[in-house]
């Protein structure tokens, strides 16, 4: 069902954690809202369950406005940060809790929660308690509980921030899948941009309690609102450049590139991705720099290219090079920068300076 | 490209260098291996627990000692082993159950009756206020208590002075304080919190007992209520409210209010989640605070003297009473001490291992 966030806006005393957050939710989309930690997204899901109250707006689930609807009137299943288990039930208990309480009778409680446990794997585990399980497991458990009475809307607050980092692979892959069988609208939250470019239909991006930029993880990837969400996503993350934009040209010490337009910021902040950018023997490119480090990751290498180092406004510029390429340290090399890659933000309020060609 | 070189440096010549071996004191104050205590450690430890244990035991020891000697053992001087210092007599216990059978089964039974449901009483109440005043947040204004105690006091000395029959008085300071509420209420800006009535309850057992023991007793005297196991019930209830909220307010602070809030989604009400999530979990906590209760209850001496009388005594009564006239009948003091402690040690074992264990483990976090 369709979940509309209207100026959505929550003040704790005097500290306003989410300024008029509007969203809307499509039938069946998996939305993530990301953001750093304190952000205000716990505070925005917790609103959506109905464990927080509204300081300002509404909310709406289907044509409902459920605002002020008691939790358990808004058909939502949210799995907690924490998992939230019940100690003293087993899973199979933990399970078919939500079962029990809509008085479903025995027969079909056992048959639905053994369906739901097989779906996760969880079928041998039906007669332990929480503290018998391991993380990952805990986390089944938690995800079952919430999918076993099929709810309009699901809720996730970075369930997978407990697991360590093979299972989080594993379990995104497995969230996802479940997502897409089921269909039902899920609203995720997390502070992990890999989690929330890989899971989303469409990512929210927040800051201080304000919406950044929302759009489908290529677009916040390829086309970021501002300063904030640039630096944000990705990894690594986009290199900066403090410098000036003078009538179409971006400069800065040790680096003068044409960049389109006729523009002129004073204060101005040049992006790059590592994969926008090469590095070129001295004199072939348009950058100057030295290595300062090189990282082999794998499949590629990672260079940590100096700019401006005899200045005093020195810049770190981070360059995905080839597996095989090998560099000393302190080397003069030149960076070559794909000029469709190149943003260009005012400092001033970070906001994205549209250059013509893009 | 150069490569690094990355051979080690040689060592140099370094005297040659022996592990450090433990001094002979060393190894009186220092563990063999590691996991273990040292000598001194296992010395001072093991003595001090055994002393302990000297002190604990002693007592008890003592009390079943005297409780099977005749008078004449007890009067000439400390005998330690039965059979060997003197020979055990089964007089005292004979007397105590069979020649005064029934003035010792009634008092007993009263006091189980009055220690369970009182403590039953004290830990329903006490335990549903502590929650309360974990999960709820309470506002009262300052003003509105001293409006109502004002109000109060006014009713008193109506009551007191101008010979008011007293329910017209409740029914006229219920009426006049509700106006008042409405009327002026919304102006009273400083409020209290959790923190102040939890502190205010708490206060109840700062008073000492004495200090109230005469005006329960007048209160019981002008209800009729004396010498009744009611009065007693109501009384012992009461003063340990408290220590109900206060002890149970911390165990309820500890479960993760996550498990509420998800029960809240799946569906419960709030009296649901409360005998569904959070009673089962505070149970080691209901086992501790209830067991304290039960004893303090069950060994409560000054109260009960004001409000006994001759049909209503509990066992610290009892005992107390064998200090008569003839001195004290240290024989039959001892067995029904015995048979007091009894009850008592059996439901604190069977507790035991329910306040032992942890029931949060593995509700959170991975
Ligand atoms: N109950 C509360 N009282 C006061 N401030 C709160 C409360 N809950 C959250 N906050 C504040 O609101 C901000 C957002 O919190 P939260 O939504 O939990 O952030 P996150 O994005 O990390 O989930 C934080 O600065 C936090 O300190
Ligand atoms: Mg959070």
């Amino acid at each position: 069902m369709r979940v509309t966030l209207d100026r959505l806006t929550k003040r704790f005393g005097t500290f306003t954690a989410l300024h008029a957050l509007s969203l809307t939710i499509e039938p069946g989309e998996f939305l993530v809202l990301l953001g750093p930690s304190g952000c205000g997204k716990t505070t925005a899901l917790r609103m959506v369950a109905g464990l927080e109250t509204v300081s300002e707006g509404a909310i709406q689930i289907g044509e409902r406005d459920v605002t002020e609807v008691l939790p358990k009137y808004r058909d939502i299943a949210m799995v907690f940060q924490s998992y939230a288990l019940y100690p003293h039930k087993t899973v199979a208990e933990n399970i078919g809790y939500p079962l029990k309480l809509r008085r479903v009778p025995d027969p079909d409680r056992d048959q639905a929660v053994r369906q739901v446990a097989e779906q996760v794997r969880l079928d041998q585990l039906l007669d332990r308690y929480p503290r018998q399980l391991s993380g990952g497991q805990r986390q089944r458990v938690a995800l079952a509980r919430a999918i076993v009475r099929r709810p309009t809307v699901f809720l996730m607050d970075e369930p997978l921030s407990n697991l360590d980092a093979k299972l989080r692979v594993h379990m995104r892959a497995e969230l996802k899948h479940m997502q897409h069988e089921l269909g039902i609208t899920t609203v995720y939250v997390t502070h992990d941009q890999v989690e929330a470019m890989t899971l989303a239909h469409r990512v929210a991006v927040l800051n201080n309690g304000r919406l950044q930029q929302l759009g489908t993880p290529r677009e916040i990837y390829g086309d970021p609102a501002n300063l904030f969400v640039a630096g944000f996503v990705g990894s690594p993350p986009m290199s900066f450049v403090d410098g000036a934009l003078q009538s179409g040209r971006f400069v800065a010490p040790g680096a003068d590139l044409a960049v389109g337009g006729s523009f002129d910021v004073r204060d101005a902040v040049l992006g790059i991705r590592a994969e926008d950018c090469q590095v070129v023997p001295r004199g072939a490119g348009k950058v100057r720099a030295t290595v300062y480090s090189h990282e082999l990751i794998g499949d590629h290498t990672l260079v940590m290219c100096q700019i401006g180092a005899d200045s005093d406004a020195s810049h770190t510029i981070a360059v995905k090079m080839d597996k095989a390429f090998e560099a000393e340290f302190g080397a003069e090399i030149d960076i070559d920068m794909a000029p469709a890659g190149l943003f260009i933000f005012d400092k001033k309020d970070g906001s994205r300076v549209r250059l013509p060609s893009a | 490209m150069t490569t690094i070189d990355r051979r080690p440096t040689p060592v140099t010549s370094i005297a040659h260098h022996t592990m450090p071996q433990p001094g002979p004191i060393a190894r009186l104050f220092e563990p063999r291996r590691i996991g273990k205590m040292s000598p001194m450690t296992a010395f001072v430890v093991y003595g001090g627990l055994l002393f302990w244990t000297v002190i604990v035991v002693f007592p008890l020891y003592w009390l079943l000692v005297t409780s099977v000697k005749l008078p004449i053992d007890v009067n000439e001087g400390p005998r330690y082993l039965p059979f060997i210092d003197f020979q055990p007599s089964a007089h005292a216990w004979r007397y105590v159950f069979i020649d005064i059978g029934g003035d010792t089964f009634r008092p007993y039974v009263n006091s189980l009756i009055i220690a369970t449901v009182s403590t039953v009483l004290a830990m329903l109440v006490g335990s549903m206020a502590a929650y309360a005043l974990v999960r709820i947040e309470y506002r009262p204004s300052l003003g509105s208590i001293v409006m109502f105690l004002a109000c109060l006091a006014a009713a008193i000395v109506a009551v007191v002075a101008a010979g008011v029959p007293w329910w017209i008085a409740a029914v006229g300071l219920v009426a006049v304080f509700l106006l008042l509420l409405r009327a002026i209420g919304r102006r009273f800006q400083r409020r209290l919190g959790n923190a102040d009535i939890q502190f205010w309850i708490i206060s109840q057992r700062i008073l000492p007992p004495v200090v109230v023991a005469l005006p329960i007793y007048v209160m019981f005297q002008n209800l009729g209520l004396l010498n009744t196991r009611t009065a007693f019930i109501i009384t012992y209830a009461t003063i340990n409210l408290p220590i109900v909220v206060w002890l149970m307010h911390d165990f309820f602070a500890s479960i993760p209010i996550d498990l509420e809030e998800s029960a809240q989604l799946d569906g419960a009400s709030r009296y649901r989640i409360f005998f569904d999530i959070v009673l089962p979990l505070a149970k080691p906590g209901i086992a501790a605070t209830g067991l304290l209760v039960l004893v303090l209850a069950w060994n409560e001496y000054l109260l009960a003297l004001f409000l006994s009388g001759a049909d209503v005594q509990t066992m610290p009564l009892l005992v107390a009473a064998q200090n008569a006239t003839r001195g004290p009948q240290w024989w039959y003091m001892s067995v029904l001490i015995v048979i007091m402690i009894v009850p008592v040690v059996t439901i604190a074992l069977f507790l035991q291992r329910l306040i032992a264990r942890g029931l949060l483990v593995g509700s959170v976090k991975g």
